[in-house]
């Protein structure tokens, strides 16, 4: 039979009645409280009893201290001799039994009651929630940048970014709704106390709603491994699941960190400063080690080539090209080539696919070359193929040293050669470019082959379009 | 701040201020208020922790010994001013109802 066990604890640090309700029911069970970790409290087997728990506040309280500060052990004695028994603290609330059912109650004046709260609340909860929300809108700062600016396709154009907003704005909006809520409880009991009340009950709806974002946030989590899984970015994927449990062993190690200096009897500045740099070289080996591979080892990149490679001519070319290009240089010019390599990249994501082919082909025995590279991008919601359009027809400057050197903009063309819908070729200032863009219904391709010919372009349009 | 905190006292504010005229701990506070009011007002630990310290940073007591977890305090000229000036409120308070009273009762 076990003797102890953890618990999570989801208590906000305001709701001292759910805290003392949920010790004394609890120790009735016969689990008495011996420790309260930041996120899991341990309880130990004790035998079943009635007794009543109530929580204080005390400012000097932290958790870097390497014991109770004067002012707690003056707060302790004061409770010992009204007969109540430390238990343990949980930042600022000092945690404290007592058996007897006729001990004054820790407190007796509901104003200071709630001044004490709120000056806890301003050293632990509002900063670090407050600092929660602007990371979490940093995280998914290129969504909520496209939300503001109404552009449907880049909030959904990947998977990355769609999974970052699928986290982020339900988190948002937990954080917000706890500060919101934890004000909105101020006020009432505040009115409350005027009015001869106590302090109000918080209530469990804050406690379900953290359960339904964790849900959320592990569905998401999930949904995002498949999808990355399914679409072959098998190496984000391993990115995330790595990323998440180094982030986990990253937390645990600071707080042992923490604890361990707390054991060592080093001051509180101390210590803040050695979790500070512990925190600061374990995130840097651990989660800068982890991304350094990732981009070193081309994770990301979601590219698959053909396979064996073997070299000719400086370059690598494939042994067996792929055969699953929708449109290929040999189709495209009539010619045959015996160097070649080609590859596909997956960029979508759940809404919108986006596949990259890439070619190139030794002209004879070389060293010259020939390019052929197109996107396909699809969609099967209207609405977001308008988006999608809007957002590949954009202006792009391209930048060198924070200097805008030239810009890539569209102009309309003539699409009854492409045997398209609408086409746009790209040019820097007046001169044409190679690329162009080619719109079907459900389908946007964009297409770079240098100076095409009617036929070509014919061919490529048969090979590109959408089947009927 | 400290003055408008404390333009008016709560019953347990005027008794620890009271209580703490001769040097006393928390734990004599408590009790001296328990035994004086005889069991009318009681101040919880908390409260009584969280009183103190309020009155030590408004300098309306001050601390005069630490003996391990123990501490004493006695109350300051600031203290003793706040303390009056609540008496003379009270008394006013008293006097008004009294006068109140008195008209009353002469009327025909």
């Amino acid at each position: 039979m076990r003797n102890t066990k953890y618990c999570v604890n989801n208590f906000c640090l305001y709701d001292y009645r759910g805290v003392e309700e949920r010790l004394s029911d609890m120790e009735a069970k016969g689990w008495r409280l011996e420790k309260a970790g930041p996120s899991l409290w341990k309880y130990r087997r004790a035998e079943p009893a009635r007794v009543r728990y109530a929580v204080t506040y005390s400012d000097s309280a932290s958790w870097f201290n390497p014991g109770p500060t004067e002012q707690q052990q003056s707060l302790e004695e004061l409770c010992a001799a009204a007969g109540w028994e430390k238990v343990c603290d949980w930042f600022q609330m000092q945690i404290f039994r007592t058996a007897n059912p006729a001990a004054v109650p820790l407190e007796t004046d509901e104003a200071l009651r709630l001044e004490g709260i709120h000056r806890s609340m301003k050293r632990n909860f509002i900063p670090v929630n407050i600092i929660g929300l602007f990371l979490l809108l940093f995280v998914a700062r290129s969504f909520f940048l496209a939300l503001f600016t109404g552009d449907l396709y880049g909030m959904v154009r990947n998977n990355a970014t769609l999974f970052a907003a699928s986290i982020s704005v339900p988190a948002v909006c937990f954080q917000v709704y706890l500060l919101s809520n934890y004000f909105l409880w101020r006020r009432r009991s505040r009115r409350s106390i005027e009015d001869g009340g106590t302090c109000l009950p918080v209530g469990r709806a804050y406690r379900r709603a953290g359960l339904v974002m964790w849900g959320l946030v592990t569905l998401f989590a999930a949904a995002y491994i498949l999808s990355e899984l399914s679409g072959g970015g098998g190496g984000s994927a391993l990115y995330f699941v790595l990323y998440m449990s180094l982030f986990y062993l990253l937390v645990f190690l600071v707080r042992r960190t923490t604890a361990l200096l707390r054991g060592m009897k080093v001051s509180k500045t101390a210590n803040m400063a050695g979790t500070l740099i512990v925190d600061f070289v374990l995130a840097f080996a651990l989660i800068g080690g982890l991304t350094y591979t990732a981009l070193n080892h081309d994770w990301f990149s979601g590219g698959s080539g053909s396979g064996e490679t073997y070299e000719y001519q400086n370059r690598e070319w494939d042994v067996s090209p792929r055969r699953d290009f929708p449109l290929t240089l040999a189709e495209l010019t009539g010619e045959r080539y015996d160097h070649i390599s080609r590859e596909v990249r997956d960029r979508g994501s759940l809404f919108v696919s986006e596949r990259n082919y890439w070619e190139i082909a030794l002209l004879g025995d070389g060293p010259k070359t020939r390019n052929l590279s197109y996107t396909l991008y699809e969609t099967k919601y209207p609405v977001l193929q308008e988006s999608m359009l809007e957002d590949l027809l954009e202006d792009d400057p391209v930048r060198f040293r924070g200097m805008t050197m030239f810009t890539w903009h569209y102009l309309p063309e003539d699409p009854a050669p492409w045997g398209a819908e609408a086409a746009w070729r790209r040019h820097i200032d007046e001169d044409p470019e190679d690329t162009w863009i080619l719109v079907w219904p459900g389908r946007a391709v964009e297409i770079r082959f240098g100076s095409p010919t009617e036929a070509q372009m014919a061919i490529a349009a048969a090979r590109l379009k959408p089947e009927a | 701040m400290a003055r408008e905190k404390f333009q008016t006292l709560t019953e347990p504010m005027f008794y620890i201020l009271l209580s703490l005229r001769e040097e006393r701990c928390g734990t004599d506070v408590m009790a001296w208020v328990a035994e004086r009011t005889r069991g009318r007002v009681s101040i919880g630990p908390g409260t009584l922790y969280n009183l103190l310290d309020s009155f030590q940073q408004s300098d309306m007591i001050r601390e005069t010994h630490v003996s391990g977890r123990k501490r004493s305090y006695l109350i300051t000229s600031r203290g003793r001013e706040i303390l009056e000036a609540e008496y003379r409120r009270l008394l006013v308070l008293t006097e008004d109802y009294q006068a109140c009273v008195e008209e009353r009762r002469q009327l025909p």
